[in-house]
């Protein structure tokens, strides 16, 4: 059982984060795979979108997370922050884009700042697992193009149909009532009987 | 946050205080200071960071002093209602005993049950010299040399044998643990059983002694050299040229930078906003309540103050 | 038959049809089906060796992965080819082509001048008309699917299909089953008719479009009465009729539809309902009514059954033929699909 670091405080990322790191393979050890995860942040940051052995991209974009949420927490002007970022990124250009672009980009977000897509793979023979991983709000084309809310989408304009002619059918119901008994308990009950079906997006 | 600020019942009154500053300030002829104009206009910027809200919940100071109520960072053994069980249970057992606050280079007298002893308790006075666990296994080590023999003793902070915890030098030392002292002079952890305990004013920082202690020659218990202690001053002597090439090569100067590692290590400010939310309020209440007992204990015995 | 055929094709080939052969008698529904084709294949020959020298256009596409100019052949390349060229996501998704940003034109159609080029998928941001498209070429795989699902005993005689209507919740195809009186298909009959429609689904057949004149579209459809009653209405505009073929089914329609049978993907025929109550002209005459997603549309089973059993309802819309012989106003011209 160990206590809780008191000593630094850190913002909690947004997206799932192993028990364990994962040992990139490398004969230098640990240092060769923060050398590994260095290049790759940096190639993340200037690139926006890479693609990568998923092993590796997982890895790095926990690191990418934290680097960002610690440039929006301290901001440019806290020094232990400004040496993390200068050691972080290797091209140090970069630096004035993650606390002039990036942290401007995040500040008010709720969702996380990278995204990590399976990439396809090879049908046949060996392989690792790809991925790409992106920060979000890129320049770049969606990788996700799965906009369902779109109202004009066929299966949207079928159910929207169909809940029009449920509510049709229901109001018809009860004013056949109406028109037979005249008797208000009758209206309530049907009344009562609310639409179940919603148009779901798929 | 290097020092914890000792949390007082001044704080209670501290908005009132700020009520009163203003307003002598308001009635004084002298004009106010130009620096504070900017100040407030930063102030007017709407805070749109989330992160940033949260980092500045005031409460986060209290990690410091209760660092048991952080569960365990490792996601193995996290189980949401287990912690919230053991901290109603730890607010609990703080209403039976006061434990006060202390820090790792502290000096404590614990009194336990003890019954092969003499008057069924147990007092011992040393040096805290490590702080562990979470939770109810909060646990910390005591050292002193008894008889120019060092002993240290190792409590649970929530064991019920535990009669009585009295902090009698409230401090801290340069390094987290002071696990060095097995391995440093005997001067460095005796302290006499009768000490009295000192008592700070309210409202000061808990003092750092920055002592630096003298280590025996080797063989040492653990690679002291390798461990960038600072309150050890003459570890450089017992040191041959191996040793030292040793460290150079062990030394990892990447891991400062190791944002993950030291995310893996701690409880998210969010996480624990939410925490000290909870347990706060009974915290606070809590220490009125032995204030208020102190006080009355220290006007009804002014006399042994004296002799 | 086969003489027939030929001879059929010489003359053709002279552009010199005018008078239609007693064929009507001695035509079992198969064997129209293939004098279709063949005259339809014979004449989309006809048409691309018409073209002659091959002239270039140049085609500016718009759209991912980036905008580029594409120098094709005039009259011959279609917008598929553009998408050959491109990648074969675009292949695979591209259901219709904007040209200019105003003409939607089919997948398969020969560009015939330079223009600007957008392939548009299910996803499109506004896609109605990709979506009227889909409902088209669900109709009329419907009717491919009619003709093939019966035994050769029962006569099947397509009548036409209405414009496509979404909101009404079901695509529709009027059948004459002549000899079939008052029949009310069983469950399981509903079942293999709609496992009919997915094998034919299945064999990933181009929607090839062709205009023909009135004269050879007579003789195409020689065997059907209704069609032939048909065509003089539609063609009353512009002279030519719009074919469409897909495998060796050909029938006729407006257009435009998507580029290949394989982007329909979910789908199942729910109902055949006898219209002649409704209908007094025509006896025998069978609504066919199904749902169908594209492919790519992942919809829970649930809202898949409120749509089938929505779409099992009689579908009210008029079938435009009686219309268009006796008003012959333009909107219902329009609406025969």
């Amino acid at each position: 059982m160990n206590q809780a670091d008191v000593s630094k405080l850190v913002s909690k990322l947004r997206i799932n984060v192993l028990p364990k790191h994962r040992n990139l393979n490398n004969p230098k050890g640990p240092e060769g795979r923060i050398d590994k995860l260095r290049k790759t942040v940096t190639g993340l940051i200037k690139f926006e979108r890479i693609e990568l052995n998923y092993n590796r991209a997982d890895e790095a974009r926990q690191y990418a997370e934290r680097l960002i949420s610690e440039a929006i927490r301290h901001g440019d002007c806290h020094k232990p922050t400004m040496d993390t970022a200068n050691f972080w990124l290797l091209e140090k250009e970069l630096i004035h884009k993650l606390f002039k672009v990036l942290v401007p980009r995040y500040e008010a977000t709720n969702l996380s700042y990278t995204r990590l897509i399976s990439a396809p793979q090879q049908q046949y023979g060996r392989h690792t697992d790809k991925a790409v991983l992106e920060l979000r709000g890129n320049p770049f084309p969606d990788l996700m193009n799965y906009k369902t809310n779109n109202k004009l989408l066929i299966q949207n304009v079928l159910l929207d149909a169909a809940k029009q002619d449920y509510k049709q059918s229901k109001i018809n119901e009860i004013a056949n009532n109406i028109g037979k008994k005249g008797n208000s308990s009758l209206d309530k009950s049907s009344k009562n009987i609310e639409v179940p079906e919603k148009p779901t997006e798929s | 946050m290097a020092l914890a600020i000792r949390r007082s019942t001044s704080e209670v009154f501290g908005a009132a205080k700020w009520f009163i500053r203003r307003d002598c300030r308001a009635l004084s002829t002298l004009p106010e200071k130009a620096v504070e104009v900017p100040v407030e206009k930063k102030r007017d910027r709407p805070v749109v960071s989330r992160i940033r809200a949260n980092a500045r919940n005031p409460n986060l100071a209290l990690r410091h002093v209760y660092p048991e109520f952080l569960p365990d960072p490792n996601p193995k053994w996290r189980n949401s209602l287990r912690e919230k069980l053991e901290r109603t249970d730890m607010l609990n057992r703080r209403k039976q005993i006061d434990i006060p606050e202390f820090y790792v280079g502290s000096i404590l007298a614990v009194t336990v049950a003890d019954p092969h002893a003499q008057g069924k308790t147990n007092r011992f006075v040393g040096i805290c010299i490590e702080r562990k666990g979470a939770g109810l296994r909060a646990e910390f080590t005591l050292r002193n040399v008894v008889d120019h023999q060092g002993v240290e003793v190792r409590y649970d902070l929530y064991d019920p044998t535990v009669h009585s915890i009295q902090v009698l030098r409230l401090e801290k030392r340069l390094d987290d643990k002071l696990l060095y002292l097995r391995d440093a002079l005997p001067e460095y952890s005796t302290f006499p059983f009768d000490m009295d305990p000192e008592i700070l004013p309210d409202g000061t920082p808990v003092p750092v002694n920055p002592v630096q202690v003298k280590l025996k020659p080797r063989p040492w218990l653990e690679r002291w050299e390798r461990q960038e202690l600072q309150g050890v001053s003459n570890i450089e002597e017992h040191l041959k040229e191996k040793d030292r090439v040793r460290r150079e090569l062990r030394k990892e100067p990447w891991e400062k930078y190791d944002l993950m590692k030291q995310y893996r290590k701690t409880i998210p400010i969010e996480d624990q906003n939410d925490i000290w939310a909870e347990v706060n309020h009974q915290l606070k209440q809590l220490q009125l309540t032995r204030k208020k007992v102190s006080r009355k204990r220290t006007f009804g015995v002014p006399k042994t103050q004296l002799g | 038959m086969r003489r027939q055929i030929l001879c059929l094709s010489t003359k053709i080939t002279h552009n010199s049809c005018t008078k239609a052969l007693p064929l009507t008698r001695f035509l079992s529904t198969q064997e129209a089906i293939d004098r279709r084709y063949h005259l339809f294949t014979l004449e989309k020959k006809r048409q691309l060796d018409k073209v002659g020298r091959v002239e270039k256009i140049e085609v500016q596409y718009k759209g991912v992965p980036n905008d580029c100019t594409l120098v094709m052949n005039k009259g011959i390349s279609t917008p598929y080819d553009c998408a050959r060229h491109l990648s074969e996501w675009h292949m695979d998704t591209s259901a219709l082509a904007l040209l200019d940003g105003t003409v939607y034109w089919d997948m398969h159609r020969p560009l015939t001048e330079n223009c600007t080029l957008e392939l548009q998928n299910f996803r499109v941001p506004e896609p109605q008309q990709v979506n009227r498209a889909f409902w088209r070429t669900c109709s009329f795989m419907l009717g491919a699917c009619a003709t093939v699902a019966f035994k050769d005993t029962v006569p099947v005689k397509l009548h036409s299909f209405p414009g496509p209507d979404i909101r009404s919740g079901s695509f529709i195809y009027d059948v004459q089953l002549p000899t079939l009186d008052d029949w009310k298909p069983s469950q399981q009959e509903l079942i293999t008719l709609g496992a009919e429609y997915v094998k034919l689904v299945r064999q990933n057949e181009p929607l090839e479009r062709l205009e023909v004149s009135e004269e050879l579209a007579l003789e195409m459809f020689v065997e059907n009465e209704h069609k032939t009653k048909q065509i003089p209405s539609i063609a009353r505009n512009h002279g030519k009729v719009t074919l469409y073929k897909v495998g060796k089914h050909v029938d006729i329609s407006k257009g435009p539809m998507i580029s290949t049978t394989k982007q329909i993907g979910r789908v199942a025929v729910v109902s055949v309902h006898n219209l002649n109550g409704s209908n007094s002209e025509v006896e025998h005459l069978y609504r066919f009514q199904g749902v169908a997603l594209p492919t790519g549309v992942i919809i829970n089973h649930f809202a898949f059954s409120i749509l089938t059993d929505r779409a099992k309802k009689l579908n009210t819309v008029r079938s435009p033929v009686p219309k268009t012989l006796e008003h012959e106003d333009s909107e219902s011209i329009a609406m025969k699909a």
